[in-house]
């Protein structure tokens, strides 16, 4: 069922781009407005690196256990217990998360597009189409995402270069912005949405060079994080910073805007929601793929295909728990921050155990190890 | 019976063959001396044979006593050597003991002679079917390169092969399958270049097959491919010798079958299914367009219609607000709603296309032509579907007459009736939810190991100069890298370094002026 | 194996599930023919009152909010049937007539807010209303003057509305606009569209769509503007000049000129305005072509101090007699200098003009924000202490004319 460490690091720099870009996007400036007005693009910057922060741990655990999965290898450097509680929290925050990106989709098409359709629908629609997706193992999963970056780049991009007309730039001035004050806690809000690259500590052990898994994130979450920059710049750049703040999908606003040249698209809104199911897909695929592998590794299931559709009940009850789409985003955001202690707090913590007790795995490369001249201890237990 | 053996008594073996055969009205015993002295019998199917190489390289050869042999009583081996090695004019000859081999060869065409005194059979191989001419490949027509294609007999089509490819390392290799038809299977690649592990994969598929009758390549392919269920085809089929060749040389293996005008190539990857030969013959740019289109053509077969159902009846707001309002004109007087205009329509254009296939050619011109234009323009006069959907049918089904694959436009068409009933529920996001659905399966597909999108997925970018576009010739240096060759180079550079070599300029003005032009003899 | 147990078990169930959907389907369809494609919308105020209302949103004894005045909807929407297929039909088509007056419908209806009036126009009409289309918003001058955050809140609200629709202030009453047929065009209101769309593409207007109006009215330190129409004699629809707002209420509005120095002053480019200069006793006509501009701000003595300096690139287009000759360069210098002291006399005016109601329609404001982020900050923040600011604001406006050709003409 594991795959046979076929991928490569461009499917990991994949991944990691196309996990991070996902239904996110589409409020993303008015968290970043909401945070420091005109120095918006600024906000998004930081939570770019932020979320590189939490990406950066991981891939350095990784080195340390080139074959083995997140769950794993915190066995290993906390011991069992501890480490059961940390992975089922991670396994229930992804579940959560799964849900709540599914929801937060449905409600944009729900309110955009398919105004009488059932929000429950589309969210079943969404998770049944990922939940079917999860069943193939990784080497599939990582042909997915590398499949459908460009799918969701292309357009992103294209809507960006072509609001470019309409903007102007003095709406990007200053650079820090009125109120500079609020960047960091906006740092945080935006650095929510890189957590599902979290999903690399599953495909990092399933790679064929676990050891060179660094320059491909690196490269992923520049592309994301440009994509971020370039659409929360673009749209300060339209509408200013005061209309974003009126705006709950500034992005989706952004495609309202811009139209095709010679008017083949008099409005780009329905067929970028439509194209951007593709980004959803990947995220959810990206967080309920971790969930299921999570789930296996820690039960030591081998093989984990019933799982999606067995966890989807659950999933979907959870996406349909908040009441409104304001208490959705409510939820999303406290959610999202405590979120984040788990998804860098927690790998920090190993780190610096693992560092403090010189843990690594044993075996498979052991010449690295004796290159960086630490201490080469075999793995107790 | 299997383990049957011949006897030496001619008249038990004609009675035993006769029982096996005698009631066929074809089967023949002709009864004559060999060498004037011991009594036989030829026996053979009189439909399938050389009658011609029948009587004078075998009956007249064998009824008279070569001269330069003395007349004299022979023992069974000494008969046995004069006939094979004085007598007969004819190669391809053996002696065979077993019963049920002399009724195969019988049956396959070959013609038996059995000597009285002697304990086995003499086969002779005077098989001769009648067969077409090599003929312009009917599906996959050319105008620039060769113009030969498979025929039926297996021997033509190994011809066709080696005529191409006269190298050592070319091997073809046979195995009969088929418990009943016995037909020759043919597995051809090249040694020094298909994978092993590739070769062996495919004899031990092939070998697994238990069937009655082989009558196609078609059957074979549904027995190796390796997902049954799937729409899309994983084996590429084609009827040009060329073709073949050129997979040969990327690493790829054929399958032949006796009886089928059809070589199966495997593995097969989802861009071989809009390449064509003529991509490689003619200019690299202006191909590369060509095939472009033929990408779009494609994409356009699959989603045109459904796309059309989602913006007419979710999304009116994207189109161009005159275009919009004109439109809902041109729909205002159809009752059905555009699923249901766009899917009767499509079922209809499906009809006709069958039924012109089906037809012979002079009548199937007239039918498309009363189908499309009468029966298009009635339908928009009797208000039973928009003039813009007549038109939206009929480029998606001529963007399906665009793939140059058979197979491959099939399944996309099979697969449009899906998204259009996505696009009638969802709009756009049930058209990409089907989209996301369809390529997930491709994906996940795979050809003998080789993903199905290789090379996009898993990224080899020396692989994309083939992919989109088609890079010159001389760029394409190595085969294609997921098909794991022996010899991963194609061609050496030194071919390469000579076409990068300033071409010299024999006949420009500036290197000719110096000698001027010789005094002409005037006339 | 049980895994593979698994697996035909899932396959079984994965059809049923999707199935759901399609069982339940298409909740959303509604073919573009059904729907009443609503092309524009005029607002005016109602006079005669609630008597014509029926109580479609609220119970007969609501009371509206304070000083919320009636409003009175009209909107052309699309016959379908009525406009024909493809270019021309002058032939002998069929069903199709292509007399503008019969190809949409005209309704009108009253309401307490503009929801309100949508949904009685939605009790009258058997189609859903449709407002994807929806290109012209036509409002009449006493409904902007009187501020109308109700129907900016609705169309932004509303996601079918596109933010490239052209919102515009009529003089008169907003329904005579939107019942204008004028030949030209098939369609009414793609006659007003296109008025609008070939002034922006000549240089006659600025392309003010009604999401540039509200992003603009957002801004704390700009205005919104928007166009100021007027319907003359035999149906043609006149570019009046720009309405100017101040918050969400029209406060006034510019003569046709004026637009020239909103638009110079803004860098907006093509220029298309012409400007008579008198010299020597001959009138001539220049024309621009290119306009530039250049905003510095400065802080002098705790107020902000703005030059903006201003190039316009023109030719000559006409001469009213031949007293003057063109042949020499000095004639040109003179003539530059004195269409650029009428010109720059234009554009203070204009300038003073939006001082004195204090709406800041070029975004002076955005300047200093961006610029001068740390007075703003000190001093200003919000939006109505820059309206405020924006009166005592010192802007020097400098302008250069350049005259580069003179026509095919030699002199």
């Amino acid at each position: 069922m594991r795959s046979d460490r076929e991928i490569t690091m461009i499917q990991l720099g994949s991944v990691v781009s196309s996990s991070i870009i996902g239904v996110g996007i589409l409020p993303l400036p008015l968290f970043a407005v909401r945070a420091g007005g005109a120095g918006a693009p600024l906000v998004a910057m930081l939570g770019s690196m932020i979320g590189f922060a939490g990406i950066w741990l991981l891939v350095a655990l990784g080195k340390r256990f080139p074959r083995e999965t997140f769950v794993q290898y915190s066995q290993s450097i906390v011991g069992k217990w501890p480490a059961a509680v940390g992975s089922l929290l991670i396994i229930v925050y992804f579940t959560v998360l799964t849900a709540f990106g599914a929801r937060e989709f449905g409600e944009v098409v729900i309110t955009s597009v398919l105004k009488n359709t059932p929000v429950e629908v589309t969210v079943i629609v969404m998770l049944l189409l990922t939940a079917v997706s999860c069943r193939q193992d990784l080497t599939a999963f990582a042909y997915i995402q590398y499949f459908y970056l460009p799918v969701i780049l292309v357009p992103a991009w294209l809507i960006v270069i072509l609001s470019l007309k309409n903007a102007d730039f003095i709406n990007l001035l200053p650079l820090w912005g009125n109120e500079p004050q609020g960047i960091w806690r906006g740092g945080l809000s935006i650095a929510n949405l890189f957590q599902t690259s979290f999903v690399i500590s599953c495909i990092i052990p399933a790679m064929k060079h676990p050891n060179k898994a660094l320059i491909p994130c690196v490269w992923g979450t520049v592309l994301a994080g440009a994509m971020y920059v370039a659409i929360v710049a673009a749209a300060v750049g339209v509408f200013g910073a005061e209309e974003i703040r009126l705006l709950l999908w500034p992005t989706l606003e952004l495609a309202k805007t811009t139209s095709l040249p010679a008017n083949v698209l008099e409005r780009m809104d329905a067929a970028f929601l439509s194209i951007w199911v593709t980004a959803v897909f990947t995220t959810l695929h990206c967080s309920y793929t971790l969930t299921v592998v999570s789930m296996a590794d820690l039960f030591k299931l081998k093989d984990y295909r019933a799982l999606p559709i067995f966890l989807l009940p659950l999933v979907f009850m959870l996406a349909m728990q908040p009441q409104s789409i304001v208490q959705m985003y409510t939820t999303i955001h406290f959610i999202g921050q405590l979120g984040l202690l788990l998804t860098i707090g927690y790998p920090a913590v190993l780190l610096l155990i693992a560092l403090a007790r010189g843990k690594r795995s044993d075996g498979v490369d052991r010449k690295s190890l004796e290159k960086n001249g630490l201490p080469d201890l075999p793995a107790s237990d | 019976m299997a383990s049957a053996k011949l006897t030496n008594r001619l008249d038990d073996t004609l009675q035993d063959l006769d029982r096996e055969l005698g009631k066929n009205s074809d089967f023949k015993v002709r009864r004559f001396r060999v060498f004037g002295r011991y009594p036989a019998a030829m026996l053979h199917f009189s439909n399938i044979n050389d009658q011609e190489l029948i009587n004078t390289n075998i009956l007249k050869a064998l009824m008279y006593l070569p001269p330069h042999l003395p007349e004299t009583d022979r023992t069974s081996e000494q008969l046995k050597s004069a006939i094979l090695q004085d007598a007969l004019y004819h190669s391809e000859s053996k002696f065979e003991r077993e019963m049920s081999a002399v009724v195969v060869a019988l049956l396959r065409g070959d013609t038996a002679v059995v000597v009285d005194g002697l304990d086995e059979a003499l086969l002779i191989g005077t098989r001769q079917i009648d067969k077409r001419g090599i003929d312009q490949p009917a599906t996959e027509q050319v105008i620039r390169g060769p113009r030969e294609g498979f025929i039926e007999p297996l021997a033509t089509n190994i011809a066709l092969i080696r005529y191409r490819l006269p190298t050592k390392s070319l091997r073809v290799e046979t195995l009969v399958l088929g418990e009943r038809s016995h037909s020759q299977i043919a597995v051809c690649y090249l040694e020094d270049v298909a994978s092993p592990k590739l070769v062996s994969e495919v004899k031990k598929r092939l070998s697994n097959i238990r069937l009655p009758a082989i009558l196609d390549t078609g059957y074979l392919e549904q027995y190796i491919e390796d997902n049954n269920i799937s729409p899309f085809p994983q084996v590429q089929y084609t009827e040009r010798p060329d073709k073949v060749v050129a997979n040969l040389l990327e690493g790829r293996v054929a399958i032949l079958a006796d009886g089928s005008p059809l070589a199966l190539v495997v593995p097969t990857v989802f861009n071989q299914f809009y390449q064509t030969v003529e991509d490689y013959t003619e200019r690299f740019l202006l191909m590369s367009a060509i095939r472009l289109a033929r990408l779009v053509a494609l994409i356009f077969s699959l989603i045109f219609s459904s796309l059309y159902v989602a913006i007419i009846s979710y999304n009116p707001e994207l189109i161009p607000t005159e275009f919009a309002v004109a439109v809902a004109g041109g729909r205002a007087g159809v009752p059905f709603p555009a699923i249901v205009e766009v899917l009767v329509m499509e079922i209809t254009m499906e009809v006709l296309r069958e039924a012109t296939i089906r037809l012979p050619q002079q009548v199937g011109g007239a039918l498309s032509i009363v189908g499309v234009l009468v029966i298009g323009q009635a339908a928009v006069a009797a208000g039973f579907a928009s003039p813009i959907t007549v038109v939206i049918i009929a480029l998606t089904t001529i963007g399906s007459f665009a793939t140059p694959a058979y197979n491959a436009a099939l399944a996309l068409r099979l697969l449009r009736f899906p998204i259009i009933v996505m696009a009638g529920v969802f709009g756009l996001y049930g058209i990409v939810i089907g989209l996301i659905l369809i390529v997930n399966h491709l994906l996940s597909l795979k050809s003998f190991g080789v993903p199905y999108l290789s090379p996009l997925v898993p990224g080899n970018f020396n692989g994309m100069k083939d992919l989109l576009i088609r890079a010159p010739l001389f760029s394409m240096k190595k085969r294609p890298a997921f098909l794991y060759p022996r010899d991963a180079t194609r061609r050496s550079s030194a071919s390469v370094s000579a076409l990068k070599e300033p071409p010299s300029d024999v006949l420009s003005p500036a290197n000719n002026r110096e000698n001027d032009p010789p005094k002409e003899p005037l006339p | 194996m049980t895994g593979n147990r698994w697996r035909r078990t899932a396959c079984r169930i994965f059809p049923l599930l999707i199935s759901f959907p399609l069982l339940g389907g298409c909740w959303d369809r509604l073919e573009l023919e059904e729907r009443a494609v609503i092309l524009g919308v005029a607002v005016d105020d109602a006079e005669s009152g609630p008597a014509e209302e029926g109580d479609v949103t609220h119970m007969p004894d609501f009371e509206p909010a304070p000083e919320q005045p009636m409003y009175r909807l009209t909107v052309q929407i699309a016959l379908p049937g009525r406009i024909p297929l493809g270019p021309g039909g002058g032939g002998g088509g069929g069903g199709g007539t292509s007399k503008p007056s019969e190809t949409v419908w005209i309704v009108g209806v009253t309401g307490h807010t503009i929801d309100d009036a949508m949904m009685n126009l939605q009790q009258k009409l058997s189609a859903p209303l449709f407002l994807g289309h929806l290109r012209v918003i036509v409002v009449s001058e006493k409904i902007a003057r009187r501020g109308f955050s109700n129907l900016n809140d609705y169309l932004r609200r509303n996601p079918e509305v596109r933010r490239m629709a052209w919102m515009m202030i009529s003089a008169g009453k907003a329904e005579e606009v939107i019942r204008t047929h004028p030949p030209l065009e098939r369609v009414p209101t793609m006659y007003v569209i296109s008025t609008l769309d070939n002034a922006a593409r000549t240089g006659k207007f600025p392309q003010t769509f009604a999401g540039m109006f509200w992003s603009n009215s957002s801004k704390k330190g700009q205005e919104g503007v928007l166009p100021y129409v007027r319907l003359k004699e035999e149906q043609t629809l006149e570019i009046a000049g720009l309405a100017m707002f101040r918050s969400d209420r029209m406060v006034a509005s510019s003569s046709p000129l004026q637009i020239a120095a909103y638009m110079g002053i803004k860098h907006i480019n093509p220029g298309g305005y012409r400007g008579i200069v008198q010299i020597g006793g001959d009138s001539l006509t220049i024309y621009s072509t290119h306009r530039s501009s250049k905003i510095r701000v400065r802080i002098r003595d705790g107020q902000p101090a703005f030059t903006v300096d201003i190039g316009i690139e023109a030719n000559v287009e006409e001469k009213s007699n031949e007293s003057v000759s063109l042949s020499n360069e000095t004639i040109l210098r003179e003539l530059e200098k004195i269409g650029g002291q009428s010109t720059q006399e234009l554009y203070q005016g204009l300038v003073e003009k939006t001082q004195q109601y204090g709406s800041d329609i070029f975004g002076f404001g955005e300047y200093v924000r961006a610029k001068k982020p740390g007075f703003w900050n000190a001093q200003v923040k919000t939006k109505e202490k820059w309206q405020r600011m924006y009166k005592e604001a010192s802007i020097d406006v400098n302008l250069k004319i350049h005259i580069r050709r003179i026509g095919m003409k030699a002199e």
